[in-house]
């Protein structure tokens, strides 16, 4: 499904993804850790469209497409999903209608029919109650005035409803007390299937233990410095990152 | 410029020695147009006109037109927009008595609704007084001339506890493309104690209209009183438009004033208000939208005079291609007017690189126990939110317009006329869309 090859990429004339490669095939789960400012939301946001990063070299196909040159909306639409490590509030545009507005690009981008306004609540309440957020953050401007944990659950509902192929979360655990945890991976193992897959990145093994992944990366001064399974993050929790990055280099 | 200027002024002159239909006194009107001699117009040396040359204004000599036939469907399309109102209908600098309502049956015990034009001589002295009792601080030579020529105008009184719950509304069309006409009408506001008034002002043209639109309004609010006015700038782009508003509030009144402006090749709005009582809110509101070369100039003057009065502005530029905005706006607060509360805020959204706004808020603070806060910004859209909504796969052309929609709701959404607010944010629509940066 995904496919990164040996990527670099700088931000201001500095190099941030250093020779990363990483396969994802549909129906797994892949949780990416790291030390801060290791590169990990440089790659969500790459692999989304940002601008602001410049690929220096390599390649990353989706599903047979040449990721990198596709504009960011394009690439949602083709099923690639990021929900924010910092989601940005957006004051005077409505949450409802944004996410209608969204849902029926993808839907047209897919050839299907676009949802009226009823068929939309419907799936939006059902796909709420997946996320246990509160109605009225619904009738909101876009993440304003939301707390920490609300804007977590409203990217986990966005990705709900978007239903994409590939989801990237970066960080989606931080800031959330322990319900919260639960209700997020709740909704991202109700939404797993064999179709779908999921980049986790994370800091903490306890989402681990509600996201199960099927592999665990390292990623480190740009690269991924060691891939296993989920074994490996509880050994992270042990020992931290510095045994790694003294270790030569393992490649996944 | 000054060669244009003085034909202009001569001209002024030379329709005062011809006309004789005008509706204020002789003597008034003297008055009026020796201001008119020996003032001079504006020029950037002036503070208050810094950033908005008049050359461009007073290229094309005006003329009054002759009462014009139009067509009704016209006028129908812009009445049809606020089906909940009464309509009173001017056309090129004329009342049109049959696209407007009766005002007789508008008339009952309590409010005079009465057309200058219908006042009998010897009769204008209320309005002359409300009118005089205006002391503007600048742009003094427009409301002058508008004056010293006014041939059509409204003087509205309420009396005491009298509310007119149906909001006026007030359409000022022109129609002419031939020469450029010249529309002055005065609209003159008396709210008596605890009477209450809102009013839709609006300036709209047929297209390829040329005109110079120079209104001007005062109004006059008794304690309790509660004026809402909303004032749409939708001339055609071959129009300029100057005008100048005064209020003046006595205990505990209010007014509510929002200008919406995205018409014109040239606009100019002065308001200024004064408060003369005690316990009084005002509200300013506006959007000005600019598109092509368009140039906007928003000054106001609050004058707080009194204590315990409560001002509050908000206004908001949009400005696409090589449009100019300018806001120009002061507060201040004298001496004695303690507790004071004053707020004034200017934000602008430059969706161009050719656009260009200049800002110039200012408070000036004599008296010390107050609460006043003022700041401007001009930015161009946030990238971060342009992403965000890119990244859930609307278009970046869309994710602009819906930021922009935005930036202009949280002005228009104070609006409390439903039909109105639903009529502005579609013009804004409309206009957006049209500008190349939204074109599919
Ligand atoms: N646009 C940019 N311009 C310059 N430097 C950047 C830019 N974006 C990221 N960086 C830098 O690249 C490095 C990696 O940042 P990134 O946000 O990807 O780290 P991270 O692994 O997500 O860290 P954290 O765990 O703290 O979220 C940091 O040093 C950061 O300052
Ligand atoms: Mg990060």
């Amino acid at each position: 499904m995904l496919s990164i090859k040996n990527l670099n990429v700088s931000a201001e004339g500095k190099t941030i993804l250093n020779g990363l490669n990483l396969e994802v095939n549909k129906g797994e789960i892949h949780a990416i850790m790291g030390p801060n400012g290791s590169g990990k939301s440089t790659l969500a946001h790459v692999l989304s469209g940002r601008s602001g990063y410049q690929v220096e070299s390599g390649s990353a196909s989706y599903n047979g497409l040449d990721l990198l040159d596709m504009l960011p909306e394009i690439r949602a639409r083709e099923g690639i999903f990021l929900a924010f490590q910092y989601p940005i509030e957006i004051p005077g545009v409505n949450n409802t209608s944004f996410l209608k507005k969204a849902l029926n690009e993808i839907r047209k981008h897919r050839g299907e029919e676009e949802l009226d306004a009823i068929d939309f609540l419907q799936l939006i309440k059902k796909q709420m109650q997946l996320v246990e957020m509160k109605e009225d953050l619904l009738r909101r401007p876009v993440n304003q005035g939301f707390s920490g944990g609300e804007k977590k659950r409203n990217e986990i509902l966005q990705m709900a409803v978007l239903d994409p192929k590939l989801a990237i979360l970066d960080e989606t655990d931080s800031g959330l007390d322990i319900d919260a945890l639960r209700i997020v991976a709740g909704g991202v193992n109700k939404l797993r299937s064999k179709d779908n897959a999921f980049v986790v990145i994370t800091h903490y093994q306890r989402l681990l233990d509600y996201i199960v992944p099927d592999f665990v990366h390292v990623l480190s001064d740009g690269k991924i410095i060691k891939s296993g399974t989920k074994e490996l993050a509880l050994e992270l929790e042990d020992r931290g990152y510095d045994w790694l990055t003294n270790e030569p280099e393992t490649v996944a | 410029m000054t060669e244009t200027l003085n034909i202009f002024k001569d001209w002024v002159q030379d329709q005062s020695r011809k006309g004789s239909d005008f509706v204020l006194s002789k003597d008034f009107r003297q008055r009026s147009l020796s201001e008119v001699r020996t003032e001079n117009f504006p020029t950037r040396k002036n503070e208050e006109w810094r950033y908005t040359p008049l050359s461009s204004v007073f290229d094309r000599q005006p003329s009054f037109a002759a009462e014009a036939e139009v067509n009704p469907a016209d006028v129908e399309q812009l009445t049809a927009a606020f089906a909940d109102a009464h309509h009173l209908v001017f056309i090129d600098g004329h009342f049109n008595r049959t696209l407007s309502d009766e005002i007789s049956v508008l008339a009952r015990d309590g409010i005079a609704i009465n057309l200058l034009e219908d006042l009998e001589p010897g009769s204008q002295d209320e309005v002359e007084r409300v009118i005089k009792n205006a002391k503007l601080t600048d742009d003094n030579i427009f409301r002058h001339i508008t004056q010293g020529l006014a041939r059509t105008g409204l003087f509205i009184e309420l009396q005491k506890n009298i509310e007119i719950t149906k909001p006026l509304h007030l359409l000022f069309l022109g129609t002419q493309s031939g020469k450029t006409t010249l529309s002055n009408p005065i609209n003159v506001v008396h709210l008596n104690p605890n009477s209450r008034l809102k009013i839709i002002q609006q300036f709209a043209s047929v297209t390829a209209t040329k005109a110079l639109t120079i209104p001007a309004d005062y109004f006059q609010i008794d304690e309790g009183a509660a004026l809402e006015i909303y004032k749409l700038g939708l001339e055609s782009d071959e129009t300029d438009h100057l005008s100048n508003t005064y209020a003046q509030l006595a205990d505990a009144g209010s007014l509510n004033h929002h200008q919406y402006l995205f018409g014109s090749r040239f606009t100019r709005t002065n308001t200024e208000i004064n408060f003369a009582g005690s316990g009084s809110e005002v509200v300013l509101r506006g959007i000005y939208l600019g598109d092509k070369s368009q140039h906007l100039d928003i000054r106001t003057y609050v004058d707080h005079a009194q204590p315990n009065c409560m001002s509050d502005q908000h206004f908001r530029g949009i400005m696409n291609d090589h449009s100019r905005g300018v806001f120009n706006g002061l507060v201040l607060v004298r001496e004695h007017a303690q507790k004071t509360n004053a707020q004034q805020s200017n934000k602008n959204l430059l969706l161009s690189r050719d656009a260009r706004v200049d800002t110039k808020p200012q408070l000036e603070i004599h008296a010390d126990d107050v609460k006043c806060a003022h700041g401007a910004t001009i930015g161009e859209l946030d990238e971060n939110a342009l992403f965000y909504l890119q990244s859930r796969g609307i278009s970046k052309q869309d994710a602009a317009l819906m930021l922009t929609r935005a930036f202009a709701t949280e002005i228009t959404q104070e609006v409390k006329l439903d039909s109105l607010r639903e009529y502005i944010q579609a013009e804004i629509e409309a206009r957006l869309m049209e500008a190349q940066n939204f074109h599919v």
